[in-house]
């Protein structure tokens, strides 16, 4: 995937700016034709049979120098068209496009490998086709050699690697073109732990030498991290720019939203799941509240929540117990509690038919970390010398937790004290964190 | 056109560097390599030899030994080889590289151009075989006079020779090259257009190359009274420009050069013209 765009631009009017990238009023629109013929027809006679689609509509954008900038947006957003755009491999509909400096995008990294060939030749094909000189190439070349890390591998066919090798490879030659603007599209989310990490620092050695970075990603802990500004895009707009904290919020809000709508959608026609028992007492509801008491299918990690069952009972009964069950959506069984197995038990005996009401079950704070999870609900009848069902429903609800810190990793967070001692010449030191 | 030129200027090692990838691509990977390039036009040299000479019989005049015919059809084979290589490949060209094309600010007009650069360095490999047989049946051991009468309409007998006239190799070189890179040019944006191009130019060369006198004598088709044939095919005139200088040390005729040279120029013209301004939408095309 890298390929490098290079191109330096004429050095009129973008030099009197100050910005790295400067794009006013900029929209890219594709015409979309029935037949490919169509656009030839088009294009001698001007017959207009095309239907327009507008990846990218009135863009304007104003990038300092030595600024790091995010792109974000869901799939589909335009983020990849308005790359394009910015690196002069497709030409605006409307508007401009001025870029200051050498640019290097990071759109497909290895584009242009030939298989049959081996790593060595491929490093100076590719550095040839993202506009490296003879002597930039022979200069550079051991040092991409040796970040790529391949050993052996270098001087046999590219067609053997396996595809994180290629990428390596891609990378390497992409990152050695020394530019001044840097434009990477999600080409960071490849590679092994080791070898992402290598790349984070490379994008932070450009960074401190005060060169400009650009980048699309879906990873908001490296947006906040790395991203002065941050531009958020729907469907081919810039919906709204500004610092990286303001914006990345707006963006989880919008996951939210989005994702509260998808699986309420996917809640109302979960009844191919099984249910089960004697149906003396019914679940006949479950829901989810975040921490404003709205119903919700999407949580975040660490805020107040609590589910809530509604229950009638269309025959009397004993002793029912109501519990619940979260489980991770790969089937791993997360946690199970009811109303009875308790330090302090809850005891709700001979119910009457006709009775109805609620359990509520509350946490101050969710402890589990993002991803995706469902309940089940447990409703059993304890008078007797073992549980029997009464209304077992399995997977009755679906929910999404949010984690827009991303501090911890898996699945629970757990509120760690963590303590890190020093000691060496000038004395001991210690530093200390909750949480 | 200018545009187009100073562009190659800047990007000439990045040509060169396609044309050494594309040289050895071709033999990477196959343990004979370099060999192949010789033994292709040889075999088929054999084949067309046999079908056109011990078969059907074509010769193009009673006087002429059995060497000479062969070697006539061999000089129109490597030649027209390698411009329809240069065409075909060319056609194609964009939509193969479109990775290239699509993700980096590259420039495609080197395409056809070192695809016509990376046929022509095979063609030589053909002509140098060409002129080893020259070598030696025009004077190591030289073809026997003709002994028979010709008859009347027929080609005069020539021997084997070098001339003078080989300073004019470049020229042909060049004349076929721009040729070659105008259609090339033409068909490659063209295709973007309608893909359809890729498989018509199959079909089209290869009625365009038996309607060239490659295998039979231009005097059969004058005979037949379909000499608007040739008038209409340039690369009738440059292959027995070629034939002319390689074989016979004899001046072409200038007629048919300058004529050539007219096409190609024109061909040159209007494809590059159509390709620059259809370039900038390559990326939505692909």
């Amino acid at each position: 995937m890298s390929t490098l765009a290079t191109k330096t631009p004429p050095a009129s009017g973008a030099a009197t700016r100050t910005s790295a990238i400067y794009a006013e009023n900029l929209s890219k629109c594709y015409r979309m034709y029935r037949k490919p013929s169509h656009r030839l027809w088009d294009m001698l006679f001007g017959l207009k049979t095309y239907q327009e689609f507008w990846a990218v509509r009135n863009v304007y954008l104003d990038i300092p120098h030595g600024s790091t900038v995010g792109i974000i947006g869901e799939n589909g957003a335009g983020k990849s068209s308005l790359l394009k755009l910015l690196t002069g491999v497709t030409t605006p509909t409307t508007g401009k496009v001025e870029v200051a400096g050498r640019v290097a995008s990071l759109l497909e990294l290895g584009a242009g490998f030939h298989p049959e060939f081996s790593g060595r030749e491929n490093i100076h094909l590719n550095c040839s086709i993202l506009g490296m000189t003879r002597e930039e190439i022979a200069e550079r070349f051991e040092s991409i050699v040796a970040f790529s890390e391949l050993g052996d591998f270098i001087d046999r066919p590219v067609k053997t690697y396996s595809s994180g090798m290629y990428v390596r490879l891609g990378f390497s030659v992409a990152a050695s073109v020394d530019p001044d603007i840097l434009i990477i599209d999600e080409a960071l989310s490849v590679g092994d732990e080791h070898f992402r990490g290598k790349c984070t620092n490379r994008l932070n050695e450009f960074r401190e030498r005060g060169k400009t970075i650009l980048f699309v990603s879906h990873d908001m802990g490296a947006v906040k991290s790395m991203c002065q500004w941050v531009v958020l895009m729907d469907r081919g707009e810039v919906l709204e720019q500004g610092t990286a904290e303001k914006v990345a919020d707006e963006y989880l809000k919008r996951a939210h939203a989005r994702g509260n709508e998808r699986l309420s959608a996917l809640n109302r026609g979960s009844s191919e799941y099984p249910r089960w028992g004697s149906g003396e007492v019914e679940v006949t509801g479950v829901e989810m509240v975040g921490p404003d008491g709205v119903a919700s299918h999407v949580l975040r990690t660490g805020e107040p929540f609590s589910i809530r069952l509604r229950w009638k009972a269309n025959q009397a009964s004993k002793n029912p117990v109501f519990g619940v069950g979260i489980y991770r959506s790969d089937g791993t069984y997360v946690n199970g509690s009811n109303h009875h197995w308790r330090d302090q038990p809850l005891e709700v005996l001979d119910v009457q038919a006709g009775e109805e009401g609620e359990v509520l079950i509350s946490t101050d704070q969710l402890a589990l970390l993002q991803g995706q999870y469902y309940l089940t609900t447990f409703l059993y009848d304890h008078s007797k010398a073992a549980p029997t069902a009464i209304d077992h429903r399995e997977h009755v609800l679906t929910f999404e937790v949010l984690d827009p810190k991303r501090h911890q990793h898996g699945m629970l967070r757990l509120n760690s004290r963590w303590r890190v001692t020093r000691r060496g010449p000038s004395g001991e030191r210690n530093g200390e964190s909750l949480a | 056109m200018f545009e187009l030129v100073s562009s190659l200027r800047r990007h000439k090692h990045l040509v060169r560097d396609f044309v050494v990838r594309d040289l050895k691509g071709r033999y990477v990977g196959s343990t004979m390599g370099f060999f192949w390039s010789v033994l292709f036009p040889l075999v088929n040299l054999a084949i067309y030899a046999f079908v056109f000479r011990l078969v059907l019989k074509s010769r193009w005049s009673d006087q002429q030994p059995e060497e000479q015919t062969i070697l006539l059809m061999f000089a129109g084979i490597v030649i027209w080889s390698a411009f329809s290589e240069a065409v075909a490949r060319a056609t194609t060209t964009l939509v193969e590289n479109s990775n290239l094309i699509q993700k980096v600010v590259f420039p495609s007009e080197i395409l056809p151009v070192y695809l016509g650069i990376s046929s022509w360095v095979n063609m030589c490999i053909g002509l140098v075989f060409v002129l080893l047989a020259v070598t030696w049946y025009g004077y190591i051991d030289p073809l026997p006079a003709p002994t028979v009468p010709a008859r009347p309409g027929d080609p005069e007998y020539m021997p084997l020779a070098f001339g003078g006239s080989l300073v004019l190799l470049p020229v042909l070189f060049a004349l076929q090259y721009v040729f070659a890179l105008g259609l090339g040019y033409l068909l490659s944006a063209l295709n973007l257009f309608i893909r359809d191009v890729a498989h018509l130019i199959g079909v089209f060369l290869m009625v365009w190359m038996f309607a060239t006198p490659i295998f039979y004598p231009p005097v059969m088709v004058v005979r037949a009274h379909y000499e608007w044939v040739l008038d209409l095919n340039p690369m009738y005139w440059l292959i027995e420009a070629y034939r002319d200088v390689l074989l016979f040390g004899q001046w072409p005729a200038v007629g048919g050069l300058l004529r050539f040279a007219l096409v190609a120029a024109l061909a040159l013209l209007i494809g590059s013209s159509f390709f620059q301004k259809s370039k900038r939408r390559f990326p939505d095309l692909l």
